[in-house]
């Protein structure tokens, strides 16, 4: 079979666009989807903790949480249908049963510290919800999962060194990063 | 040696079919209309070029019934990833040369 270098090129071009789409097409059920509802939780729930104060931060949270969950789970399903990994798919219920387990003993954990005040709540779930996350990157092989490393980095930092303004710092730093973070793995792929 | 260009994966919409295919993780399926509609190709026209790749080992298709529906799921088989990254070998070869 003899093809002119014209037709190699359009071939090749063929080739890469079409790879290229596949990714993106992915790409954009994936993980960047969840990194964005996650980081507008993350947003708008830190800002009205730092900046609103009474009831209505509670409801912030478990609605901003709720929608969260249910917008994930629905991204989730969706993805599922189009896409199927039979290693993610054995793995599915490992990985559920992990984060029964993380939140369980998460829970004792500040069930027996008990924090003073609502930035440390905040930390031991920002470290235990990290934690679960690179344990789900490196042993399931997730991709997209190194990002837990610069956020509990900000989280300690704005812990340590900015107690002022803690959930303000969080919910730029920390949820704008994780929005920010979606556009860049969106436009790389 | 030098990479030879396949006959089977040089028609366009089995060379695109493939690179989709490949694009995934190896183990990776996908769904027949994922597929159809990110290739824009009518349901006939796509399961006729799929019958002709399964035929040849370079990929492998699946039908199973998922919530009671009958789906079809697609994959690149070991042979059909290696095949193709000798395809596109060949076709680089061709622009070295130019």
């Amino acid at each position: 079979m003899n093809i002119s270098p014209t037709e190699a090129e359009e071939a090749l071009a063929a080739i890469q666009r079409t790879m290229q789409k596949t990714r993106h097409s992915i790409a954009s059920s994936g993980a960047y989807v969840f990194l964005i509802v996650t980081g507008i939780v993350w947003l708008v729930g830190f800002l009205s903790t730092q900046f609103l104060s009474g009831e209505i931060v509670a409801y912030i949270w478990i609605g901003m949480s709720a929608l969260g969950s249910a917008l994930s789970i629905l991204l989730g399903t969706r993805r599922g249908r189009r896409v199927r990994s039979p290693s993610v798919n054995a793995s599915a219920k490992r990985a559920g049963i992990f984060w029964l387990l993380l939140v369980f003993y998460g829970i004792a954990t500040v069930a027996i510290a008990r924090p003073t005040d609502g930035k440390q709540v905040t930390m031991f779930v920002i470290l235990f919800v990290m934690i679960g996350q690179l344990a789900m990157g490196l042993l399931l092989s997730f991709s997209s999962v190194w990002w837990a490393l610069p956020i509990t980095a900000l989280a300690l930092v704005g812990y340590f060194l900015l107690p002022g303004i803690f959930y303000l710092w969080m919910g730029v730093l920390g949820g704008g990063g994780m929005i920010a973070l979606a556009l860049y793995i969106r436009s790389r792929w | 040696m030098m990479a030879e260009l396949n006959e089977t994966i040089h028609q366009p919409v089995r060379l695109r079919i493939m690179a989709a295919l490949v694009a995934l993780e190896a183990g990776n399926e996908v769904d027949f209309s994922y597929l159809r509609d990110l290739l824009q190709v009518t349901d006939g026209n796509l399961g006729a070029h799929l019958r002709k790749l399964e035929e040849a080992g370079y990929i492998s298709v699946n039908k199973v019934f998922v919530e009671r529906k009958p789906r079809t799921f697609i994959a690149a088989t070991a042979v059909g990833r290696e095949v193709f990254q000798e395809h596109v070998a060949a076709l680089e070869a061709i622009l070295k040369r130019k």
